[in-house]
């Protein structure tokens, strides 16, 4: 008798444990049978799974607010990565436009922001006063380039320079720089830039096709 | 030091409730796959469908929000880093979970003292009700009152049961400890919560 004794109290024990979890359906098979045994022959393990169900209920109901934000989280990935898959994007974006028509409103819509954009940029960041010996006012740009990041200065020098071109603004907030290049050259300069693997994009800006 | 545990410390093994697993567990871990090849766009997927599991489970480990934050954010950034280190030994969703959990442990070593009086006050609201919505709000935060008499350990225990539906050996898993003393947190975090709920909830205990 007091084996058997024994063994009950182990088997209420086990089963009370349990019933969280019988509540929320999370059991095997044979512990569910156990559980469920058991509650046929004890009010006190029924009433506490009415408190378990009560809690699962009121724990659904007491959800908080927490804001977090993948925009802060995306900052912390590599930059270099994140950097250069929105200039593919952009890029994509800008290909896809000499092929589907219905893109290339939305690319060129994309394209005039950074271009306004970069242009506001540029002449707040210009000083309203001009020094002696400053430098003429730049002339306004007629293409816009993207460069790989991994890009140095004397890259990026050498590939202005051999183009005949110059920087006139940016970065604007896509990272695009604003460059001036000679006017009659302009197509035959898209297409060394473009083939540049440091160059990105590269597109013209005052409405002429490249 | 290992992010991310690939044994299941239980000692028990994980045992399938269905045939396989369901669609939404597939989708994950295609998207852990992409991600294991620095692909930002699965990452973004998974993180919006982690995102408020793990804050709902790090809210009520924390208390903070700024500290919530801060936890959530570096879980993922783990996630990220050493997605190719998941071995599909246990559950993708108890692989995240135990990163949170054992960011959230170091996260409370270092700001031990919750904001708790700030909080509730926060909580209550003068603004009139009507009486359901006062009785809700009174459970609520007598709910919450009651979360806060129990240990860290045992608030775990109970959120990951109550709230995520999880089973104890994956919380086991989750918590790196015994099965037994899952049970065990749970049935003493029960009798704690059941004692601080009484002078509110004698209607239903």
């Amino acid at each position: 008798m007091p084996d058997q004794i024994h063994s009950e109290t182990n088997l209420h024990q086990e089963a009370e444990e349990l019933l969280p979890w019988y509540a929320t359906g999370q059991l095997e098979s044979d512990e569910r049978l156990l559980v469920e045994q058991h509650l046929s022959n004890c009010a006190h393990c029924r009433r506490q799974l009415a408190f378990e169900r009560r809690m699962v209920d009121e724990f659904d109901a007491l959800t908080p607010q927490v804001d977090t934000g993948w925009a802060r989280l995306k900052q912390r990935l590599e930059p270099r990565q994140s950097w250069r898959r929105r200039a593919a994007r952009e890029l994509a974006l800008l290909r896809q436009s000499f092929i589907r028509p219905q893109v290339a409103a939305v690319a060129f819509a994309q394209l005039a922001f950074v271009i306004v954009a970069g242009s506001v940029l540029f002449s707040l960041s210009r000083p309203s006063y001009r020094a002696l010996g400053s430098a003429p006012p730049p002339q306004s740009a007629n293409v816009i380039a993207v460069f790989s990041t991994d890009t140095t200065e004397p890259q990026l020098r050498h590939l202005l320079q051999s183009n005949g071109a110059s920087f006139v603004g940016g970065p604007t907030p896509a990272d695009a720089y604003l460059l001036r290049v000679p006017a009659t050259s302009r197509e035959v300069v898209l297409v060394h830039l473009r083939a540049d693997h440091h160059v990105l994009m590269a597109q013209p800006i005052d409405g002429a096709s490249s | 030091m290992r992010e991310g545990p690939t044994v299941n410390v239980s000692g028990t093994a994980i045992r399938s409730r269905t045939a396989g697993p369901p669609q939404g567990v597939l989708d994950e871990l295609e998207l852990l796959e992409r991600i294991k090849a620095h692909d930002v766009d699965a990452f973004e997927r998974l993180y919006r469908i982690y995102q408020p599991r793990l804050a709902r489970f790090l809210v009520h480990l924390l208390r903070r929000p700024q500290l919530v934050e801060e936890v959530l954010d570096d879980t993922m950034m783990v996630v990220w880093k050493t997605a190719g280190s998941f071995r599909g030994t246990s559950k993708l969703s108890t692989w995240v979970f135990a990163i949170a959990y054992r960011k959230a442990l170091k996260a409370r070593a270092r700001w031990p003292d919750p904001l708790e009086n700030e909080e509730r006050d926060s909580r209550v609201s003068n603004d009139p009700s009507p009486d359901s919505e006062l009785e809700r709000s009174r459970v609520h935060d007598a709910l919450t009152r009651a979360m806060d008499v129990l240990s860290t350990e045992q608030r775990a225990v109970v959120d990951l049961t109550y709230f995520h539906g999880l089973s104890y050996r994956d919380i086991a898993e989750i918590l790196s400890c015994p099965v037994d003393t899952v049970k065990t947190r749970m049935f003493h975090a029960r009798r704690r919560l059941k004692q601080a709920l009484s002078g509110t909830l004698a209607d239903w205990l």
